[in-house]
């Protein structure tokens, strides 16, 4: 039974991964449904939602749309917490893997180093690495994916060093494959698993930080993305309340499948041999 | 645990504290009688003193407690009123300009006032150290003291009465030579513990909390103060603001402390008053700074073609919410001394814009971009970063592709005004009453780099330079008037900026609070005259 097959016949996984859908077909609807840029003035400022059938959700202070920014909101959003934590998983993968199979000093290093970047909080190392090279998506992704690598690096270590003991790595061993090839074609296969159900916690959280930095005015001011929503829709919280709370509901619906997903993964790993009755 | 929780006990004892620190009475009449008005203040300057740091931060606490020579006024002669001196005049051929003071003036130490402290502060304070002083009174030689009440200022060169005049309210802030004579002015502690004339004693200053003015029973009009107390509560949050007004926490709100999408909403709200009035003298002006360096921009037809594609309707209605006027130039409209409306107007025409970059010779290529710009707005204001927003879809409409590069303040300062790493900047500068001021500075040469607000996008036009040094040296009112109308007229044909809009501030305040916004630079004027209803 193939890992999606049982990942949707866990509650939470069919949810979740319907939610995802959704959310990844608004994506690339965007440039479709509405075509041009999403931050070009469009109509009359501060139009309450469903006031005008060309602008279902209204518009935000300066005219703009604000169903046309939730579209293209969400390509920004997808895009970068995809890209972060697919940076972050493959910088942990490798660091994970090589501290765990090599050992001795070279595990050494590559822990404290880890140590090192997970003392500081996540979200104050992504905002230090912005404010310092400046916002552009580039720049958001790596600060994400740089306060993002530890979490996989710790367990793929752990799962790696256990893994190494066992027969066939040893066999591996003996027929004189390279430790690299060992390393990396027979044991990180068996370690990725659990790293998975992680990744989608990472995903989560990469959208979550992307969304703060450009609350905070550090994302990129040319492409429209929830969190510059919600930071536009601030400053007029009390008179156009929904310039801020529909990205917000965007934002809450995407985290919250993501982590669906992340919980349906893990329940179909654990339920590896039984069925699951999710 | 046990200890876990005895921590968490001390934090509970903590806030309890901190709450009970700011004691007073949210009701306008204290338990006491005291007539106490309470208003919100954004940021604490760590220089106090106006004489050297002449800024409304610093004015809008410090004025109340030290005083210039004469304030600006709605109705009096040429737009002043008295405070310390009580007459003014000019010699015709503009090297002394004579003060008579006022008489039975003390300060708030029970020192008598006297033309030693006017003559002290003028060569020592406001010439040397002051931000715009130093520009003003650059040729300022000696002062004499005949008497206690007359001071004559004497300068080495020609320097036109008409801007003296015009600087008085915001240059010349008197403190008592007796406690700076002989030190390190730059570091007195009465910087911060300020002495003044004024109607109100500095009584207290919390860091974080608030700054308590008291009245000034010793006050040289005795029919004022009419307030027994100020508060200035610190507030750094805009959002605070609003709801602290709401809630009678505080009376009153200037320097549109609310922001200006709740005014609409706030002003519905019973018992609170929204004003627009009182910031005729402090006008903000939205400009484009323009980078001269950038082969496209040093064309004049491109930089007429971005006049043509900024709808000035839009900026001001949609936002700054109908708070602020379409600008035709360098000189607001509401310097009527200096204005004129004779200039060339850049009307919304995109058609006409696209035409001028046809002509300029930059087609649109196939993607309908003709070339791209790096766009930096001031992140100071709301409204400077939101124009951001719009000049780039307004650029966008006639093929030229603008990158917005947020910065902080810091950061904007440096990229802008020392390292020219911008083609287009969103600035928003003063004009302070007369354009030799602040004015001039942001399109004459030669202004070394890491000067802020002035021109540093290698704009030189010799002719241009030429009317703004003539009629700093022109001591004849008319004539100098008639210079800085040609100036707004060179101004506007050649552009060196693009003048956008202009806009003063906003009070918001609660009904009880009387005689706000009367005089055009009300919220740092003295406050002698402002009452609450009782």
């Amino acid at each position: 039974m193939g890992m999606m097959a049982r990942l949707l016949r866990t509650r939470s996984g069919l949810i979740g991964a319907c939610l995802l859908l959704v959310m990844a077909l608004a994506a690339l609807a965007a440039p479709v449904l509405f075509p041009g840029d999403p931050l070009a003035i469009a109509g009359p400022a501060f139009l309450p939602p469903l006031a005008d059938t060309a602008f279902p959700l209204g518009t935000d202070s300066l005219g703009r749309d604000v169903l046309a920014g939730l579209f293209h909101g969400a390509r920004a959003s997808l895009a970068v917490g995809l890209a972060a934590a697919l940076a972050a998983l493959l910088v942990g993968l490798v660091v994970g893997t090589v501290a765990g199979f090599a050992g001795g000093w070279v595990d050494e290093v590559l822990m404290r180093i880890t140590d090192a970047f997970q003392v500081i909080p996540r979200f104050l190392l992504a905002l230090a690495f912005v404010s310092v090279l400046g916002g552009s998506m580039t720049t958001v992704v790596i600060a994400i994916a740089l306060s993002s690598w530890t979490e996989p690096a710790r367990l793929v270590r752990a799962e790696v060093l256990s893994i190494r003991e066992r027969d066939y790595a040893a066999a591996a061993r003996v027929i004189g494959m390279h430790p690299a090839e060992i390393a990396f074609r027979e044991i990180l296969p068996i370690a990725l698993p659990p790293v998975l159900a992680l990744s989608a916690i990472i995903v989560a959280a990469a959208i979550m930080i992307e969304s703060a930095l450009s609350f905070l005015g550090f994302g990129d001011p040319n492409i429209v993305t929830w969190g510059s929503m919600m930071a536009e829709g601030r400053n007029v919280l009390r008179s156009a309340p929904f310039l801020s709370v529909v990205p917000g509901i965007a934002l809450l619906v995407t985290v919250l499948a993501v982590y669906l997903v992340s919980e349906g993964v893990n329940t179909a790993l654990n339920n590896n041999q039984a069925v699951p009755r999710g | 645990m046990s200890h876990f929780a005895l921590s968490r006990r001390h934090l509970l004892k903590g806030t309890a504290l901190a709450a009970l620190s700011v004691p007073f009475s949210t009701f306008a009449m204290a338990e006491d009688g005291t007539r106490r008005l309470t208003v919100a203040a954004d940021s604490e300057p760590k220089n106090l003193n106006p004489a050297i740091v002449a800024s409304n931060g610093v004015f809008y606490i410090a004025s109340k407690v030290i005083e210039p020579l004469a304030e600006a006024s709605f109705t009096g002669a040429d737009g002043l009123e008295p405070r310390l001196a009580t007459a003014w005049e000019g010699s015709a051929d503009g090297l002394s300009v004579t003060f008579k003071l006022r008489d039975g003036v003390t300060w708030h130490d029970g020192k008598p006032f006297s033309s030693a402290d006017v003559a002290f502060s003028a060569l020592e304070i406001w010439k040397k150290l002051q931000n715009l002083g130093r520009s003003v009174f650059a040729n300022l030689e000696t002062v004499d003291t005949p008497d206690a009440l007359t001071a004559i200022f004497r300068f080495a060169k020609p320097t036109p009465f008409q801007l003296i005049r015009n600087a008085l309210p915001v240059v010349t802030s008197v403190v008592p030579k007796h406690l700076y004579e002989g030190t390190d002015i730059a570091t007195n502690p009465a910087n911060v513990k300020l002495v003044g004339t004024g109607p109100f004693r500095l009584a207290e200053y919390k860091p974080g909390e608030y700054y308590r003015l008291t009245r000034n029973d010793a006050y040289w009009d005795k029919t004022a103060p009419k307030l027994d107390e100020i508060i200035y509560r610190v507030l750094p949050d805009r959002a605070a603001a609003g709801a602290a007004l709401e809630a009678e926490e505080i009376q009153l709100a200037a320097f549109s402390a609310v922001p200006l999408s709740d005014l609409a909403r706030i002003s519905k709200v019973p018992g609170i008053k929204v004003i627009s009035k009182g910031y005729e003298a402090l006008t903000y002006q939205l400009v484009v700074e323009i980078n001269h360096l950038r082969k496209e921009l040093a064309d004049l037809k491109v930089r007429q073609a971005i006049a043509h594609a900024i709808d000035r309707k839009f900026v001001v209605d949609t936002i700054f919410l109908g708070y602020a006027t379409a600008s035709t130039g360098p000189v607001p409209k509401n310097a009527p001394q200096f204005y004129t409306a004779d200039v060339e107007a850049y009307d919304f025409d995109v058609a006409k814009a696209n035409a001028l970059l046809d002509e300029a010779g930059y087609p649109r290529g196939t993607d309908g971009k003709r070339f791209a710009l790096k766009l930096l707005p001031a992140p100071y204001f709301n409204e400077t970063r939101q124009f951001g927003a719009y000049l780039r879809q307004a650029l966008a409409a006639i093929g030229i592709e603008a990158e917005l590069v947020n910065n902080d303040s810091a950061a904007h300062q440096k990229a802008v005004y020392t390292e020219h790493a911008f083609d287009l900047a969103i600035a928003p500068p003063v004009f302070r009453g007369d354009p030799a001021i602040s004015t001039t500075i942001l399109v004459q040469s030669g202004t070394p780099a890491g000067v802020p607000f002035s021109n540093q996008g290698g704009y030189a036009n010799a002719a241009l330079d030429e009317i703004i040094k003539k009629a700093s040296e022109t001591v004849d009112e008319e004539a100098r008037t008639e210079l800085y109308k040609t100036f707004q007229q060179k101004v506007a044909e050649d552009l060196p900026l693009i003048n956008v809009a202009e806009w003063g501030f906003i009070t918001v305040a609660r009904d009880t609070v009387e005689n706000v916004a009367s005089n055009p630079r009300w919220a740092v004027s003295n406050w002698a005259d402002t009452a609450l209803k009782s």
